[in-house]
Formats: C-alpha cells, sequence, structure tokens
C-alpha cells in the first residue's frame, strides 16, 4: 500500500507507518519531512524492520516480524 | 504557579560571579590600561583572573585572548590557520559554527557511528582537524586526533584537558556556569594569523568587557571544585535516569552510554512520541527540559548531531544534571515523565 504523508510533521509519519504496518507486510511511504530520514533509519533499528530508500521523499518499508 | 525544576543547559551565573558584577557594575569601571590608582586595580584585577584561567585551562599568559562574541571565535580559530593548500576535517557531530566556518573553505565532514565515534585521517601538514571535547547535545567525548599530521583547533571544555599537541583552542564561559558574552580563544600557532580586516595581523579583536573577563574566572573557579566534589552524585543520578528508561519505558534511544560519556549531560529519544507535547507537558508539571527534535528548534530541522549518529530525532529530551537537583527530584521527574510518555502514545 501507499501511505502518503506529505506535509505531515514528525512524528506523525512514523506513527502511521508503524500503524500501517499492523496490517500490511509492505508499504510504501511518502514523506517530506526532513527528520523522515533519519528517524526510520533509527525506527527499523530499534524495531528490527527494514526499508530501502527509493528517492529523498520515498520509502519502501517492509515489516520483518 | 508551582516550583520548577530544571534540566535546561543555561544555568545561572554563579553566585559569588553574579555578587562581584553587580559591584563592579555599581561603582563603575575603570580602563586598566590607565595610570591612575583604579585602573591599576582593575589591571591587578584582570591579571588574577588570568592566573585563574592559565591554571584551568592550562594555557599560557600569552595564548589567552578575550572574546566578546564567543562564537565569533569559531571563525578566529579556525579560518586563522587555514591556507590555500589546508583542508579542514571535522566530525558530523560538530556544532554549526565549525559547519559555516567550513562551508568557506575546502572541507571534508567525517561521518560518525552510533556512538559518536570516527576515524581521524592523517592529513598533512598544512591540514586542519576540529576536535570537540565534549558533545553539547550528548555530554560524548570527541576522539583526540593524536596522529593528525596538521593543525589541531579545539571546541574545548574546562573539564577535559587540553590534547598534547593543540593549535588554537575555544572555550566559552557559559560552560563553566560564566557570563554570557565571554569567549576565550586560545592560540598556540605562531603561524595563527587574525582572519579579520586588520591592523595588526597577530591580534584578536580584543573587545571584551573586563568585568566580564574577570566574572568568568570567578565563576570557573567554583564551577571546576564543584563539578570535582558532585561528580560521583552526578553520575549516579545519570545512572539511575538511564537505568529507568531502560526497563520502565519502552522504545527510548538513548546517546552513548555512561562509561565515556560526561555525565552531567543525558540526550534520549522516545519512539512515536511528538517533543512539543511532551516539553509542554512536562513544563505543566513544572520540569523544564530541552529537545533536540525539529518541531522546538527555530528553523524546523532535527537536531543534526542525532541524524548524524543515527540516533532517532523525534520525541527527543535533553538533560542537565546539576549537584543541586536531588534523588527524590529525580524519581518524581521519571515517575512524570513515564506517565505522560504512556499517555501521548496511548
Amino acid at each position: 500500500m501507499e501511505l502518503d504523508c506529505r506535509g505531515m510533521r514528525c512524528p506523525i509519519p512514523i506513527i502511521k507507518l508503524a500503524h500501517a504496518l499492523k496490517t500490511e507486510a509492505i508499504v510504501r511511504l511518502l514523506s517530506d519531512d526532513p527528520a523522515t530520514l533519519p528517524d526510520i533509519t533509527a525506527w527499523a533499528r530499534m524495531t528490527g524492520n527494514s526499508f530501502t530508500r527509493i528517492n529523498n521523499e520515498t520509502f519502501d518499508v517492509k515489516r520483518e516480524n | 504557579m508551582g516550583s520548577v525544576t530544571t534540566f535546561q543547559s543555561e544555568a545561572p551565573l554563579h553566585p559569588a560571579a553574579a555578587e562581584f558584577l553587580g559591584d563592579a557594575f555599581a561603582r563603575g569601571w575603570a580602563d586598566p590600561s590607565k595610570i591612575h590608582q583604579e585602573s591599576r586595580k582593575v589591571a591587578l584585577l584582570l591579571n588574577e583572573a588570568k592566573e585563574v584561567y592559565c591554571q584551568h585551562l592550562a594555557l599560557r599568559h600569552e595564548q589567552i585572548n578575550f572574546l566578546g562574541e564567543p562564537s565569533l571565535g569559531f571563525h578566529l580559530g579556525i579560518s586563522g590557520l587555514i591556507t590555500n593548500d589546508s583542508t579542514l576535517y571535522h566530525s558530523a557531530v560538530d556544532r554549526s559554527e565549525v559547519f559555516a566556518v567550513a562551508s568557506a573553505i575546502r572541507s571534508e565532514v567525517l561521518p560518525v557511528d552510533i556512538t559518536g565515534q570516527y576515524s581521524v585521517p592523517t592529513g598533512t601538514q598544512s591540514d586542519l582537524i576540529t576536535y570537540q571535547s565534549i558533545n553539547g547535545e550528548t555530554g560524548i567525548p570527541g576522539v583526540v586526533p593524536n596522529n593528525f599530521a596538521g593543525k589541531v583547533f579545539i571546541e574545548a571544555s574546562p573539564l577535559i584537558s587540553l590534547p598534547q599537541k593543540w593549535s588554537s583552542a575555544l572555550w566559552d564561559a557559559r560552560s563553566w556556569n560564566g557570563p554570557e558574552g565571554l569567549g576565550i580563544l586560545g592560540i598556540a600557532d605562531k603561524g595563527w594569523v587574525n582572519p579579520l580586516p586588520h591592523n595588526d595581523s597577530r591580534v584578536t579583536p580584543g573587545s571584551f568587557s573586563t568585568p566580564l573577563a574577570i566574572a568568568g574566572a570567578i565563576a570557573l573557579e567554583n564551577y571546576v571544585s564543584d563539578f570535582n566534589a558532585h561528580e560521583s552524585k552526578i553520575r549516579a543520578l545519570n545512572a539511575k535516569i538511564r537505568n529507568f528508561l531502560l526497563t520502565q519505558i519502552d522504545d527510548v534511544d538513548i546517546a552513548g552510554d555512561l562509561e565515556t560519556a560526561l555525565p552531567h549531560l543525558l540526550s534520549f529519544s522516545l519512539l512515536y512520541v511528538d517533543a512539543q507535547l511532551l516539553v509542554d507537558e512536562l513544563d505543566k508539571s513544572g520540569y523544564a527540559v530541552d529537545s533536540g527534535s525539529a518541531c522546538n528548534s527555530m528553523n524546523m530541522q532535527p537536531s543534526h548531531v542525532l541524524a548524524a549518529m543515527g540516533l532517532l530525532t523525534h520525541g527527543n529530551v535533553r538533560m542537565s544534571l546539576r549537584a543541586d537537583h536531588s534523588e527524590m527530584e529525580i524519581d518524581k521527574f521519571l515517575s512524570t515523565l513515564k506517565d505522560l510518555v504512556l499517555k501521548i502514545r496511548h
């Protein structure tokens, strides 16, 4: 699924992402918040999930557990 | 209004320094370079203050330059050592003032790992590297550039000894609860040249307030002895907070560990927590804390220090611990924090 969080500020994109991953195994996150790149990196480390950065505003996130 | 427990970085001026300043401004202030009795007295006091700085900062008299604008010291200290052949190496967790100076010259950012460590390049004799003795957000010491071939600029702290090799070093008196508007630039390198428009290439601006320079020395003496006397207590408070965060609250990202970091600073981030909301709620409960999260910064950018280390930038809380914080205050704070985090995450 695609989760469009453009225009939203931290920590909302990460909260919405975690929520979406409760039901989805793969989520494409769109976010233009400057905190998203560092925070999705830290979030993946802390929660054991993984992501691929497609570009500055697009992240493909995979639930690993 | 109830009482407020502050864990913010801005500490009040040391009472002894405040008393001196009040007195100095009430009596008026003589120019120490003139030759009448009052001026000689002031010159004597300034000289005594210099002795204090020499002793506590391990400087020689002739290396001391007082600055009325501490952050100007980044430009003076770094650009004054740069030649056409130089590359400036600085870490990704250096202060934004270092990034600003670096943007005008040839420079390279050294990436840091999650513990704040980085590898020091060898460099050449004309290169310059920065060394931050303590990171002001995390309390983590920088990497001493022992094997670097070139010059070394230090963002210094009175709590960490200068390394054997250094070229210029900058202290801000606020780091020892001294007055605002006082920097000390130590210059050890004979090749240093004033990078500002100048009449004398060997001289820094010299526009500083004599009373502040003297008050800063009084504050420094007291700060160092207080810190030494209370370090173990402050370390125990820091350990208590870290232990609580790790055992009582889920999903907390703590910067560094207490084995290597200075104990009076602590930075941690809470996953899924809006820092602005948390800081406001803590404020209403009587606790003042700092935060490096984007929503709490003027430019809406997250802390570059947290981002560079790969630490969570949202939900960030930064605390400065002091000897006058009691264990009971910390306990109350932690229980309030836990309740608020649960409420915000619901």
